[in-house]
């Protein structure tokens, strides 16, 4: 059940409907079902390991509440880490790795048989194995109290709106908010709704629309030229953001009416000027996730320049691995980490440091452009088929650009008629620094948003069903 | 207190009312301007209001009608039928061939000179023959069996026709016939039902002439066809096709087979003589469509029959005293090549039309309606 069908809108209006007429408790019960429900839509089977995961992560988070003994309480982490990564290893890498240590064996003439197992990618893995994760770290770190009531936990580990695609939600934000009863406020109603219809905008409009011009660049078969490959790249760079943020809105939204926050997970990411900056405002839930279980944990910026140097590249490669298993997403992590490297060197430049900060507008636009630049640049290797494809793009877009050749129709005009209505709410809501500024404009400019963001969706959106991009990470 | 709060409900209403239709003009604007739709306003003015039958064909309109998969001139006749020449006083060993139906035969698609209507007029004179053929395409988009009746009323003196040959489109001619049923004794019913229907008819037109609306029915339809337990049977052009069809294809059926006796009749007493063509619809002949479709129906919680409709309309006419063609076998035998049909609209190709006017040509021989009636 993907958010945009008619399916998951009578399922929620359905299950709305009565969540408003239950009290907290069995409110409680209800987002279990209904979450239950959700996921099994896609396949019951992986229902299974959703539970599992519950159940073995509460009780690690219980016995190591209640414990006081180190080793036990480090032999009950390990044992609830163990398990969840072994659950994503399993179903997320034993392909990936299998098949490399095949082609590494292979390469030195060694004869080996490698079972590979046609394993399906259980949806949302990825997103459910980070939140109990953190959760039961948190309580390891004892920053929250363990849970006692399962039924609570439960509905936190499989809340429906965030379980297969984010925002990877931390237990200090949505366990207080399920275990205390929700009380629905006018304001919430109107910019939950409101979210719901912007994030539909910025996947049937924008994101769908825009991967028609996206696969002509990266689809096989297709060798265009280089200012083509540009085009192409913006496009996906907005199609992954609409598709992404799009979802994201959707599931603040849905949150927002029934009377529950999350976080905010975009905040105008292309429009920051630094690798730093796109971090703290593209997938922050990731991004925090990732800064706060991986990257300090492994010194962070406390040590030398080169151990913080290594501690990035470190995170950011497996911040890149996490999106999936293929070489193109550790190349990824890999230009991601090098980057976040460099800016925080140019940052050391008096010179480069006045430019990236600088508040004059030549200094604002260009170190915006660079930034930007760079950002597509580590999209074209994201979409890429292989590291062999990316590399083709590369050449293509670095020696044979070819202005002449552009796609007016095909790739120009879809890109601007589709990113300018986007980039103009963008514009607003940044002028405001609000991402809700909407709702709270005046009767005339708010109408005027709702009414081409209603006309844009239905009369130009793409209705063919597309599903999220992020569900598959 | 309270009076002020309902007057800024009322201010805002008429705000948001006013957006939304300003808005709603402005969209209108841009897709009558660049949308080359048939809604377009340029399009539209290929008709005119006829009190009889709704509309037709304007006489005297010219126009060049662009969308992304074609570019044609149209021109209307001063009979109100597409040709590029007027429609002169019948010569001596002249025969004429009028062929009615819907878009299918219209074909706004493709030039003038590449309808299947004046290729078969073309491979006719082109064969050693005592007669010149002249094949007058009288084709109007939209048009069901019942308005093809009654145009044939209105053109049928002015052309003096030797042969007509009713061409209906299996796809939603049933349907057609049911929604303009009441042309038939237009002024004789005053019931709720007929007002009700008027009503719809009104509506329906509303929404057709204008872009916005059109789309936004068509947003509507997709999103509830593919949600099987709001939607019921399949969308109505399918349920034809349907394995079990609803009680109106039936009444459908009858109506079009009560047409096509009058149109048969009347045609019989002008002189004339009648046949009718079964024209499919694009996925009987398009693997990838009939897969689409067929998975949308079982969605639905129903199963299409590819040629379900083809079979219907066979059956509802078995017996009447016109030949009936089925161009289906022919279309399918052909060759791999070029499509028959547009991607983008359910019309045929050149080489659709190519195809249709060989096989009808075929058709025409085999069954002696190209010979002189006996005894004339």
């Amino acid at each position: 059940m993907v958010f945009n069908s008619l399916h998951f809108i009578w399922f929620f209006i359905v299950v709305y409907a009565v969540y408003r007429m239950l009290p907290h408790r069995p409110q409680n019960w209800l987002l279990l079902v209904a979450s239950y429900y959700f996921y099994g839509s896609w396949d019951w089977r992986f229902l299974g390991l959703l539970v599992a995961s519950t159940i073995v992560d509460f009780s690690c988070a219980l016995a190591l509440d209640r414990s006081h003994s180190p080793r036990r309480r480090r032999m009950l982490l390990c044992l609830s880490l163990g398990f969840n990564l072994a659950l994503l290893g399993f179903f997320k890498y034993f392909n990936f790795f299998a098949d490399n240590l095949h082609v590494v064996f292979d390469s030195l003439g060694w004869q080996a048989d490698f079972v590979t197992l046609r394993v399906l990618l259980p949806i949302g893995i990825s997103f459910y194995t980070f939140v109990t994760m953190s959760y039961v770290i948190d309580v390891y770190r004892r920053e929250i109290p363990a849970t006692r009531d399962l039924l609570d936990f439960a509905v936190f580990v499989a809340y429906f709106p965030h379980l297969v695609a984010g925002p990877i939600l931390r237990a200090s934000l949505l366990l207080p908010q399920i275990s205390t009863p929700r009380i629905v406020t006018r304001e919430q109603v109107r910019d939950g709704l409101w979210l719901i219809a912007w994030g539909f905008f910025q996947k049937i409009f924008v994101a769908d629309n825009l991967a028609a011009v996206a696969n002509m660049v990266f689809d096989p078969g297709a060798h265009p030229t280089g200012i083509n490959v540009l085009l192409g790249t913006y496009a996906f760079a907005f199609q992954i953001y609409g598709d992404f943020a799009g979802y994201s809105n959707v599931a603040r939204g849905t949150s927002k009416l029934m009377g529950i926050e999350l976080l905010e997970n975009f905040r105008f990411p292309y429009f920051v000027r630094t690798a730093q900056d796109f971090w703290r405002h593209w997938h922050i839930s990731l991004s925090t996730w990732l800064r706060d279980y991986l990257y300090i944990p492994l010194g962070g910026s406390r040590g030398s320049g080169g151990r913080t140097r290594r501690n990035l590249l470190i995170t950011m490669v497996l911040g890149g691995l996490w999106h999936g298993a293929a070489w193109t997403f550790v190349l990824w992590g890999v230009y991601q980490g090098l980057l976040l490297i460099a800016y925080r060197a140019a940052g050391r430049v008096r010179a480069l440091h006045l430019w990236i900060a600088g508040s004059g507008a030549l200094a604002r636009v260009t170190s915006w452009a660079v930034m930007f630049h760079f950002t597509c640049y580590g999209w074209l290797i994201f979409r890429a088929r292989s590291a062999e494809h990316a590399g083709a793009l590369s050449r293509a877009l670095f020696t044979g650009f070819d202005p002449a050749s552009v796609a007016i129709s095909g790739a120009l005009a879809p890109l601007l008629l589709y990113t300018a209505p986007l980039l103009l709410v963008h514009g607003i809501e940044a002028y405001y620094d609000d991402l809700l500024v909407v709702p709270r404009l005046s009767p005339g400019m708010r109408y005027c948003v709702y009414a081409a963001t209603f006309y844009l969706t239905m009369l130009f959106g793409n209705y063919g069903g597309a599903a999220f991009i992020y569900f598959q990470f | 207190m309270a009076s002020d709060l309902s007057r800024r409900r009322i201010r805002r209403a008429a705000i948001c009312l006013v957006i939304f239709g300003a808005q709603f003009g402005m969209f209108e604007v841009a897709l009558r301007t660049w949308g080359s739709s048939e809604a377009a306003p340029s399009f539209q003015g290929l008709f005119t209001d006829d009190p009889a039958i709704g509309y037709r064909l304007k006489p005297g309109a010219r126009l060049r009608f662009t969308t992304a998969e074609f570019d044609t001139d149209i021109s209307i006749n001063r009979a109100g039928v597409r040709d590029d020449d007027d429609i002169n006083t019948k010569a001596e060993n002249e025969r004429r061939i009028l062929l009615i139906g819907d878009s299918l035969v219209l074909a706004v698609q493709v030039p003038f000179q590449q309808t299947f209507g004046e290729l078969l007029e073309r491979r006719l004179n082109a064969a050693a023959s005592p007669y010149t053929y002249r094949v007058i395409n009288a084709g109007v988009q939209g048009y069901g069996p019942v308005e093809e009746l009654l145009l044939f009323r209105a053109l049928g003196r002015q052309v003096q026709p030797d042969i007509v040959v009713e061409t209906l489109f299996v796809g939603n001619d049933a349907e057609e016939a049911v929604a303009s049923a009441h042309r038939l004794t237009a002024g004789s019913r005053r019931s709720r039902d007929a007002i009700r229907e008027t009503v719809a008819i009104r509506m329906r037109r509303v929404v057709r002439r204008s872009m916005v609306l059109q789309v936004l029915r068509l947003r509507i339809a997709s999103a509830t066809g593919r949600f099987a337990w709001a939607s019921g049977p399949p969308e109505p052009p399918l349920q034809s096709y349907a394995a079990v069809a609803a009680p109106r294809i039936a009444e459908g059926l009858a109506i079009t087979r009560q047409v096509v006796d009058q149109m048969i009749l009347e045609a019989d007493s002008a002189g004339a003589r009648t046949a009718v063509v079964l024209m499919p619809a694009r996925f009987q002949l398009d693997d990838a469509d009939y897969g689409r479709l067929r998975a949308a129906v079982a969605e639905a919680g129903g199963e299409l029959m590819r040629d379900g409709a083809t079979a219907r309309f066979r059956e509802a006419l078995a017996g009447s005293n016109a030949p009936v063609f089925d161009p289906l076998p022919a279309m399918r035998a052909v060759p791999p090549g070029p499509d028959l049909f547009f991607q983008q609209t359910v019309h045929l190709t050149p080489r659709g039309h190519e195809v249709v006017a060989t096989a009808l040509e075929g058709f025409l021989h085999r069954t002696g309606l190209l010979d002189p009636p006996a005894g004339r």
